[in-house]
């Protein structure tokens, strides 16, 4: 098999929730070595809680902290290595562990790795080209940078927000901490980044990411328009700020939509046609542009007709096979068994050692393609402590007396002190409270596992 | 301050995509170092006609749009529906480590110039392919937009209301987010390259993109078989967004903070009470809860609390911020996020710029957006090795 590209490179990863774990996950993806670091006591919440996920099957298990969707997901093809650096001993184990490493990623409030007296400036003294990521909700500097900060409530300061939301209506959420993945994406790109820079020029560096900056760029449009123009911008929902017509439609069935979008005088002719109303195309008051815009309403309630009456896989398929541009609403089953998404290979098959008990699951892989170096998520995340005796007697050397006292002291440790009950709550008890849409009991069917 | 070298200032790449995102993954190629040249058609491309623009004047050098996405490029203009147009780009290729594109999949290949024919001449070229659904698979060929790739994407069926429409998220974050996606996907290329001296074809699907941040959502069916759906419109409030005197916050219960300084921070004993204690009795007396805050915080503004409850009481707190509140916000002046841009045809202008700091080779400005054909002389002469006449006999012919 070819070399992955990432292969040799190790990374220290001391991440939590969702924006940098997933970072390193996608490293792991391309061959580094990532060695994620929580501390007995301190679980990565994506175990455990609401930011966890589920259990497979719904069973928790002997070990739930090890079998949530969302963490094993994010953690994939990991090392994990269970040390507490709240204690000097567990600090001694990570500089040793700084001192054979390329990368350090870690997404702690500002303040922390300083008074631990491990900002960049220190950890090149152990290791002199070094890369660091730190990923922060603000940033390492200004005066907003040890505000506590998390994607539902950052999604309002950074502006979606306020962008976001029906017609007239108040902000809305956005959902599923947006603004976590742009660090993400971000803290990806750094490392590439650094590594190309460490590669040409022998020298490491520090690069600060924050949530922030990044949510906030996700709106550039709407600060240059008001720089430029002074213009307060409103929510107009699904409407596009300068097409139309542009909405999501019902379609036949529960809970079934469509979104269509017309950008121009020849998609409009051709929507006109394929929902069998030609002659709309000639009506003088949809005939440009700003005439659709005007009349939007009665557009609305036109093109609703026609799809309320079919499926909306029908919809998309047979608006765009017109020209027209159309996207069915994915839920997650749609997500899941989408035969575009399966012909490109998107989801990936993460399959558990027959001793966690489960099984074969489908996960995220990457949004794009190379032609020439194919990629695979290289296994599931790793139990808690999982290689901790790798990390500190393979890697670094320490004698089983060494490795023993620091078990013993409950520095390092497989078992965590801090397991939460799982409150249990079945399938169809989460659909009837609203947290579900529904759920299918043969889902394993539909998907092959 | 002297300035050290960048990660990618060995790199030249020919930016010939349109619109939103392609333009955003070569010009952060630039950012760093790379040595841009953007190929517009001879009308120019489809982002000069995006507003916002300047002064609301739909000039095509005016579109605010263009202006963020196009920082740091040299510009020509160039026919490739003409064959001599289309021999020109081959031989620009030759001369270059990436090229990005946004043209559905094949069109390149029907003019000769897809990766698989330019590799011949140029074994390391990276060419990176940024499209609606990707270059492979059923729906390849369907025909995008950012509604489209948030429906398709899934994020829709999670946002807005269970007795509503599905609803997009505001403006075009897809298409940014599948910008710096191509972005990092093609620097996973070059390093590729760099060990390999091999390029190749890097192919980003927006719906992918957006797709690819559903990590609660998606595997929540293959562990179980659930589907998250949208939020109920009743309920608590509180986690939500909610009024105050002057616009909008959001707060979240959490470890960081303890109820009862949350209690201090909204004024109010009677959060203290049994009844609010902890997240349960909070969700079953939600709208109780919702009346007290929403008295308290009726006459409090966003900034007064933003900073009190940030400074003083440790809590996750949110406030719905304007743009004209980033365009003032102190935070973003610090992390050096935005660039003055002086542009021959908008003037100065402030202009969202910097993503994330770095300790050596950050994110560097070099020049504004470029005119339409602006550097058709200079970049012709440098690449084709050709004189400024035979450029304008080029011009004159309709090619450049």
């Amino acid at each position: 098999m070819a070399k992955l590209p990432l292969e040799g490179l190790r990374i220290i990863d001391i991440s939590n929730v969702f924006s940098l774990p997933y970072a390193t996950g996608l490293l792991a993806d391309l061959g580094a070595e990532i060695i994620k670091i929580e501390g007995p006591g301190r679980l990565d919440v994506t175990r455990q809680g609401a930011f966890s996920g589920v259990h497979p099957d719904n069973q928790p298990g002997p070990d739930p902290w090890n079998r949530t969707s969302t963490y094993n997901l994010l953690n994939r093809g990991k090392k994990s290595l269970a040390v507490d650096l709240s204690r000097p001993e567990g600090r001694e184990v990570l500089k040793d562990l700084i001192r054979r490493s390329d990368v350090l990623m870690e997404n702690f409030s500002p303040r922390v790795m300083r008074s631990w007296g491990l900002d960049y400036p220190n950890q090149i003294k152990l290791k002199p080209d070094l890369i660091m990521v730190s990923c922060s909700g603000y940033g390492q500097s200004g005066p907003y940078s040890l505000y506590p900060a998390q994607a539902t409530t950052q999604e309002a300061t950074h502006g979606l927000a306020h962008v976001t939301g029906y017609r007239g209506d108040i902000p809305s959420k956005a959902g599923q901490s947006f603004v976590d993945f742009l660090a993400t994406w971000a803290c990806f790109m750094g490392t590439a980044l650094a590594l190309r820079y460490r590669h040409r020029f022998k020298k490491g560096l520090w690069i600060d990411v924050a949530m922030y900056p990044l949510g906030c760029y996700m709106v550039s449009d709407f600060i240059l328009d008001w720089e430029a123009n002074h213009r307060r911008s409103e929510r107009i929902g699904n409407r596009h700020p300068w097409r139309a017509p542009q909405g999501c439609y019902r379609c036949a069935g529960d809970d079934q939509w469509c979104a269509v979008s017309v950008f121009d005088d020849e998609e409009w002719a051709a929507l006109c046609r394929a929902i069998g109303e030609p002659e709309l195309a000639l009506t003088p008051r949809f005939a440009s542009n700003g005439d659709r815009m005007a009349h939007h309403d009665e557009i609305d309630g036109i093109i609703a007709r026609w799809t309320g009456r079919r499926p909306k896989f029908e919809v998309m398929e047979r608006l765009q096979s017109a020209g027209v541009r159309a996207g069915a609403v994915l839920d997650a089953r749609d997500l899941n068994v989408d035969p575009h998404l399966r012909a490109r290979g998107f989801l990936e098959n993460l399959e558990f050692p027959p001793e966690r008990n489960i099984g074969k699951r489908g996960i995220i892989g990457r949004p794009w393609r190379l032609t020439k170096t194919p990629l695979a998520v290289r296994g599931p995340g790793p139990t808690l402590g999982q290689h901790n005796r790798e990390v500190l007697q393979d890697i670094l050397g320490y004698s089983d007396a060494q490795y023993a006292d620091l078990e013993r002291a409950g520095i390092v440790g497989t078992a965590p002190t801090n397991a939460k009950k799982v409150a249990h709550m079945d399938m169809d008890e989460r659909v009837r409270q609203g947290r579900l849409a529904y759920w299918d009991p043969d889902f394993k069917q539909r998907l092959g596992i | 301050m002297m300035i050290g070298p960048s990660a990618l200032d060995d790199v030249r790449v020919l930016d010939v995509s349109q619109g939103i995102a392609g333009p955003l993954c070569a010009k952060f190629l630039g950012d760093y170092g790379a040595d841009v040249i953007k190929i517009e058609p001879p009308g120019g491309e489809c982002g000069r006609r995006m507003p916002p623009f300047f002064q609301d004047d739909p000039d095509p050098e005016k579109s605010l749009f263009f202006l963020l996405t196009n920082l740091n490029k040299r510009g020509v203009s160039l026919n490739l529906e003409r064959p001599e147009g289309a021999e020109i780009f081959r031989k620009l290729a030759r001369n270059v480590d990436v090229i990005v594109e946004t043209f559905p999949p094949g069109y390149l290949a029907s003019r000769g110039l897809d990766h698989a024919s330019l590799e011949r001449e140029n074994p390391g070229l990276v060419m990176t392919s940024i499209t609606p659904f990707g270059q492979t698979g059923p729906y390849s060929s369907y025909k995008g937009g950012e509604i489209v790739s948030y429906a398709t994407g899934g994020l829709m069926s999670i946002s807005g209301l269970t007795d509503r429409e599905p609803l997009k998220h505001g403006g075009f974050p897809g298409q940014y987010e599948a910008g710096l996606n191509g972005a990092l996907a093609t620097l996973v290329a070059l390093l590729i390259r760099d060990m390999t001296g091999a390029g190749q074809h890097v192919d980003v699907s927006i719906q992918e993109v957006l797709a690819s941040t559903l990590v609660i959502l998606q595997p929540f069916y293959s562990w179980t078989g659930g589907v998250q759906g949208r939020r109920e419109p009743e309920g608590k409030l509180f986690g939500n967004i909610m009024p105050c005197k002057d616009g909008y916050f959001v707060c979240q219960a959490r470890a960081t903070a303890p109820w009862d300084d949350m209690a201090s921070f909204f004024g109010r004993e009677e959060l203290k009470e049994e009844r609010f204690a902890d997240a349960e009795q909070r969700g079953a007396n939600g709208r109780e809860m919702d009346e007290i805050i929403l008295d308290a915080t009726k006459e409090r503004t966003m900034a007064e609390m933003f900073r009190t409850a940030s400074e003083q009481f440790r809590m996750l707190f949110g406030i719905v911020q304007t743009p004209a509140d980033l365009a003032a916000c102190p935070q973003l002046d610090a992390v050096g996020f935005y660039q003055e841009v002086d542009h021959p045809v908008i003037g100065k202008i402030k202009v969202p710029f910097r993503l994330w700091n770095m300790s050596a080779g950050p994110a560097r400005y070099t020049r504004p957006a470029p005119l339409l054909g602006q550097h058709n002389v200079e970049v012709y002469t440098e690449f084709l090795k050709i004189s400024a006449d035979e450029v304008r006999r080029l011009r004159e012919g309709g090619i450049v």
